[in-house]
C-alpha cells in the first residue's frame, strides 16, 4: 500500500476523502483512516493500494508517497 | 575538512624549512590563501622532489629513484582547514589561482581505536550525567518538570526503567497512543528498545513526563516482525499535534525523541520520483514534521549508524546515509560520541540529503546505562545519543517553553554552544560539536537579562 494525500475541509471524515478520490472500501487501509497532515493547508492522508493510487484524479489528491519500513537504529549490528 | 597543502614557495624558504637548524613558519611559507584557514600551530614541513637516474621517466616512481632536499627541488607542506561546504570549488581553484601551490590533499583523522558496534561500554550513564552537566541543570531546577518528552519506539517499560535509573519515571498515559492494531498500556511494553531509549532520555530529564509511541510495533500490511511503516509516524506526528495544541499556549513544550530510521532505497521509491521520502521535502511525512515543529515542538531523530568506520550491516545506501527526517531542516539530527568525547564509528555522517548541514550536534552513546538489551550491552548505537539529547532539550524546557524560545531558536542555541569537535567550525563528522550544557546556561541566562 502507498499513500495519498488530499485536501479536504476541515474535520473531514475518511468517507469524505473516499468520495472526493473516488475510492472503494476495499482499496482503502480503513483501520489506519484518514490523518490529518497539515493543519494550515487543510492537507490529509490515507494508505491506500497501489493500483487506487494509480488511477487518482491529480486535480483531487497527491500522491502514490512511499510508506518505507523503518527501523530502530540499535544496537548497531 | 583539513587538509595538507603542498607549496614552492621562493627557494630561500624552501631552504630555511628543510634546515633543521631554522624553525621556519607557516607564515614564513605563506601569507594565506584564499579559502584556507591556515593552522599555525604546525611546522611547515619540507618535501624532497624524487629524482630518476639520468635518462630516467621523469614521472614515474616505479624505478630507481633519489630524494632531493635542495631548495630548487623540494616543496613545503602546511596545514590547514577547508569549509565543508567550498571543498570541492577550493580544491578545484586553488592550484590554478595560485601558481605556489602544488597540490591539496587530504589530512584524515589517524584513529585506530573508534568505538564499534558489539564494542564493551565506554563508561557508565553516571558518566553521562556528569558530561551532560546534570548537577548545573538541577541547580538551576531544570529537571524536565511539567515538560511532555514523547518516545517515538517499540514502547516503553517504566518497571525497568525505575529499576535502573533508581527513581520512577512518570508516564503520561492519557497522551500516549497505540498504531492501529497494536495492543499494549503505555509503559508496559516488553523490555526493549524503546525501553533504553527512555531510560537515556531521563538521565538528563527525570521528571519530564514521557509519552508512550510504540509506532515500531505495527504489524500493518506490508510490515514485518521487527518494523513499523512511516504510515505508522504520520499517524503518531498527527496524535503529537494535537497533545501540543490542548496545552496552553504560554507553558507549550513537547520534545519528540525518534531513533529510527529508513535503511534501505529498496524500500522507498526511486529518488527523483515524486513520492520518493528520503530526498524529497514534500512527502506527507516530511511535512507533517514541519507543522509539528511549527505548532511548537522539538524534534530529534537519530543520525543513524551508518558511519563509514564500522556501519550497521543493514544500512543500504551507498553514501549520504542521513536522508528523510533524519535530515530535515526542522529537526535536530543526533550523532554520536562515546563518554571519550570521540566519535563512535558507526554514528553516520553528512552530507543530509534533505539539509545538507547534518548531523547537527553530537551527544554521548555506548555507555552502560538501561540494561535492555542484558547486563553487559552498552546503550548503544546513535539511538541512544538521540534521546540523551532529547532530554537535555526537555530539561531546558523545564523553564523556557517555546512561547519564550521558539524551536528553531533552541536548535540554533545548542549548534552555536556546542562543543567544537573535528575541523573548525562544522564537519560531517561531528557536525557543530557537542553538546555543551554550559554554553546553553550561559547563553540562556544572558538572554534572560536581556529579556528583563
Amino acid at each position: 500500500m502507498v499513500l495519498i494525500t488530499v485536501r479536504l475541509p476541515s474535520e473531514a471524515t475518511l468517507k469524505q476523502a473516499m468520495r472526493r478520490l473516488d475510492l472503494r472500501e476495499e482499496e482503502v487501509d480503513t483501520g489506519y483512516g484518514l490523518v490529518l497532515i497539515d493543519p494550515e493547508q487543510s492537507l490529509y492522508g490515507l494508505r491506500v493500494s497501489e493500483a487506487a493510487a494509480r488511477r487518482i484524479d491529480p486535480a483531487a489528491g497527491d500522491g502514490p508517497y512511499s510508506d518505507p519500513r523503518i527501523e530502530p537504529y540499535g544496537p548497531p549490528r | 575538512m583539513r587538509v595538507l597543502i603542498q607549496l614552492r614557495p621562493s627557494p630561500d624558504v624552501v631552504a630555511a624549512v628543510a634546515d633543521p637548524g631554522v624553525t621556519a613558519t607557516t607564515a614564513d611559507v605563506s601569507d594565506g590563501l584564499p579559502g584556507v584557514v591556515l593552522d599555525h600551530s604546525f611546522t611547515p614541513v619540507a618535501v624532497p622532489r624524487p629524482v630518476p637516474a639520468t635518462g630516467g621517466d621523469p614521472l614515474s616512481l616505479n624505478q630507481a629513484l633519489t630524494f632531493s632536499l635542495a631548495a630548487e627541488h623540494a616543496s613545503v607542506l602546511v596545514r590547514g582547514e577547508i569549509s565543508d561546504d567550498e571543498l570541492s570549488t577550493r580544491l578545484a581553484l586553488l592550484p590554478g589561482t595560485r601558481s605556489d601551490v602544488v597540490g591539496v590533499h587530504a589530512d584524515p583523522v589517524i584513529e585506530s581505536n573508534l568505538t564499534c558496534g558489539g564494542d564493551d561500554p565506554v563508561g557508565d550513564w553516571h558518566d553521562v550525567e556528569r558530561l551532560l552537566g546534570v548537577a548545573e541543570l538541577r541547580a538551576e531546577g531544570l529537571d524536565g518538570t511539567g515538560v511532555a518528552l514523547a518516545i517515538v519506539d517499540t514502547g516503553i517499560n517504566s518497571a525497568h526503567v525505575g529499576r535502573h535509573l533508581g527513581s520512577n519515571p512518570i508516564v503520561d498515559v492519557r497522551n500516549s497512543w497505540n498504531p492501529a492494531g497494536v495492543s499494549g498500556t503505555a509503559g508496559q511494553f516488553r523490555v526493549d528498545h524503546g525501553t533504553m531509549c527512555a531510560f537515556d532520555a531521563l538521565i538528563g530529564a527525570p521528571r519530564a513526563s514521557l509519552i508512550d509511541i510504540p509506532v515500531l510495533l505495527s504489524r500493518r500490511p506490508g510490515g514485518s516482525a521487527m518494523d513499523g511503516l512511516l504510515s505508522d509516524a504520520v499517524a503518531a506526528f498527527a496524535h503529537l499535534r494535537t497533545v501540543l495544541a490542548a496545552q496552553p499556549q504560554a507553558t507549550r513544550s513537547l520534545v519528540v525523541s525518534n531513533s529510527w530510521g529508513s535503511f534501505s532505497p529498496r524500500w522507498d521509491f526511486p529518488i527523483g520520483h515524486p513520492g520518493n521520502y528520503s530526498d524529497n521535502a514534500a512527502h506527507p511525512f516530511n511535512l507533517i514534521i514541519s507543522s509539528l515543529e511549527q505548532a511548537g515542538a522539538d524534534v530529534l531523530f537519530a543520525a543513524g549508524n551508518c558511519g563509514r568506520d564500522c556501519r550497521d550491516s543493514r544500512c543500504a545506501y551507498p553514501d549520504r546515509p542521513i536522508g528523510g527526517a533524519n535530515s530535515h531542516s526542522r529537526v535536530l539530527s543526533i550523532g554520536g560520541v562515546d563518554t571519550t568525547g570521540e566519535r563512535v564509528g558507526y554514528s553516520s555522517q553528512g552530507p543530509g540529503r534533505l539539509s545538507l548541514r547534518k548531523p547537527d550536534v553530537c551527544a554521548y552513546t555506548h555507555f552502560s546505562g538501561s540494561q535492555a538489551f542484558g547486563a553487559a550491552e552498552p546503550d548503544s548505537g546513535t539511538s541512544a545519543a538521540c534521546p540523551v539529547a532529547a532530554g537535555l532539550v526537555a530539561a531546558i524546557r523545564t523553564r523556557w517553553p517555546a512561547s519564550a524560545l521558539s524551536p528553531s531558536q533552541l536548535r540554533t542555541l545548542l549548534r552555536r554552544t556546542a562543543d567544537d569537535r573535528g575541523g573548525v567550525g562544522f564537519d560531517y563528522d561531528y557536525g557543530y560539536g557537542v553538546l555543551d550544557v554550559s554554553g546553553i546556561l550561559s547563553s540562556l541566562r544572558r538572554r534572560e537579562l536581556r529579556v528583563a
